[in-house]
């Protein structure tokens, strides 16, 4: 498939991510302790690894914005507070978080799923569904 | 207030699959979902079936009537295309050999009418053009650069660009100059020596299918959609093509028509026109639905969906009905999907005032904007 030099630049691409991935992870620890599980959630969803083809980063990903997801408690409110251009990429984590068949998780992202199909309409479902490019 | 902006709804079969108004606009023809195609004429205030041309043996995906040579030109799956040449009281058939190994999806005759362009499943574009000395059209395939089903065409005002739409998810733009059948011109443009097949332009914004593509009036914007609810429109496209792309509230559409320079509809899986503008910078935005009735019930298709989904999870979510109703009729003049929409009557100012569409509910609705949009030039 790619040679040998694309895939050593992909290795440190890698590596890069992983990185990222953990800071993120601490910085979110931080804003959970200050009670603020929404921007815990953004800061979450920001620069989520959606082009590599990598399962350890995506799963990386995933349980860092597993762990914001499961500390919203109030997710009206969290919508007051979510950008639009967060709900695509939300979106795919719900489904992500759906296929996982944990009962907690699944509560939660049916949760969140309800008012974020009725804010964001069916047109975000089919793009976390159609993009067989982008994904998480 | 004003009127419903749907002036005309006819039932004229469960399902259709596509429709071309002859150039008086006083005939219809559409293809009820089998291998024929009707014709329908308009008495009074009754729809007459008035011929049937059944020659194909499988269903007829493109229907498409030349206003100015008042030919019909059909294509379906079943590989071929006749052209309908109207003798007396009769509609007589020529086939035309377009050398395709799978199903033909869509067909457009030129801005010229001298032209035809078929998109297949083999991956393909056909262009056919009448020879005269044999006095039979001729097929010319463009077989490269697709990479999978050619699902819509749109011809540029200058009767050689062709813009296509394929499920690999890209719109291409080539050039269809044909020697003895398009003229060069005194002035050389990019677009008159340009080689037939050559590919001007590819554009890879949609990761999904993509269908209805068409230009504006003037051919200086390009619109298409893709299937993962987006719409897509493009300005100069020939030399550095400029983007927007617009994500969807709602269902994914299937075909898009200008109504002027910065108007557009698009239709859909949503059964209702959505009405697209640009404001005075070029930015374009979704207005909203063209019809307005609304479906009657109070549960929001969100919730509907929602409660299916508790159940599915052992959840009960609804302290409403118990059992979930997925489609509910939704009170507008389309029940299913609409696939095809087809300009009617142009204004004094060059914009289109009326619009029909077909869908899957086997209705065909005409549209009136007058007094519902207003539409800047």
């Amino acid at each position: 498939m790619a040679s040998s030099a694309a895939y050593l630049d992909a290795d440190e691409n890698l590596e890069a991510i992983i990185s990222h991935i953990e800071q993120k992870s601490r910085k979110i620890e931080t804003l959970l302790k200050q009670s603020k599980p929404v921007e815990a959630l953004k800061t979450a969803l920001e620069g989520s690894p959606l082009k590599t083809r990598d399962e350890r980063c995506k799963s990386a990903n995933w349980i860092v914005v597993h762990r914001a997801m499961m500390a919203i408690r109030d997710v009206d409110g969290m919508f007051n507070s979510l950008d639009p251009e967060y709900y695509d990429i939300l979106m795919k984590y719900l489904y992500r978080g759906l296929s996982t068949g944990d009962r907690p998780t699944c509560d939660q992202c049916l949760k969140i799923h309800e008012k974020l199909t009725e804010k964001a309409g069916l047109g975000c479902i089919l793009r976390s569904l159609a993009d067989t490019v982008n994904t998480v | 207030m004003a009127a419903t902006p749907a002036v005309a709804i006819h039932q004229f079969a469960e399902c259709i699959t596509c429709h071309a108004w002859s150039p008086d606009q006083s005939m219809i023809a559409f293809c009820p979902n089998n291998n024929e195609v009707h014709i329908y004429k308009l008495f009074t205030d009754k729809w007459e079936k008035l011929h049937v041309l059944a020659k194909h043996d499988q269903i007829v995906s493109g229907i498409d009537w030349s206003r100015s040579s008042n030919k019909i030109v059909t294509v379906s799956h079943d590989r071929n295309s006749y052209v309908w040449t109207q003798e007396g009281s009769d509609w007589v058939p020529t086939l035309v050999i377009l050398k395709l190994n799978r199903a033909a999806l869509c067909v457009q005759w030129s801005p010229k009418e001298n032209k035809f362009a078929v998109g297949s499943g083999a991956k393909s574009v056909c262009i056919c053009y009448y020879e005269q000395e044999n006095n039979w059209w001729i097929s010319k395939v463009i077989r490269k650069r697709h990479e999978s089903s050619v699902t819509s065409l749109a011809w540029h005002p200058n009767n050689i660009y062709l813009a296509t739409t394929s499920t690999d998810g890209k719109c291409r733009v080539f050039s269809t100059f044909i020697k003895g059948v398009d003229t060069r011109g005194s002035q050389s443009s990019t677009a008159t020596d340009s080689k037939f097949g050559e590919q001007i332009t590819q554009l890879d914004l949609s990761s999904t299918w993509a269908f209805g593509v068409r230009w504006s009036a003037s051919g200086k914007t390009l619109a298409y959609a893709g299937h993962n609810s987006m719409i897509y429109f493009v300005d100069e496209v020939e030399s550095a093509p400029a983007a927007q792309n617009l994500a969807l509230r709602d269902l994914p559409l299937r075909d898009v028509l200008f109504v002027s320079e910065s108007v557009a509809i698009g239709v859909g899986f949503d059964c209702n026109p959505m009405i697209f503008a640009a404001d005075d910078t070029g930015l374009w935005s979704f207005v909203r639905f063209l019809d307005e009735r609304k479906a009657t019930p109070s549960t929001s298709k969100a919730s509907q969906l929602s409660e299916a989904l508790g159940k599915l999870y052992g959840q009960s979510k609804g302290t409403s009905s118990d059992t979930v109703e997925p489609s509910k009729p939704r009170g507008g003049a389309h029940e299913n999907c609409i696939t095809c929409i087809v300009p009617l009557t142009k204004g004094r100012d060059g914009t289109i005032k009326r619009f029909s569409t077909s869908g899957l509910d086997g209705k065909i609705v005409v549209w009136d904007l007058e007094n519902h949009i207003t539409i800047a030039k």
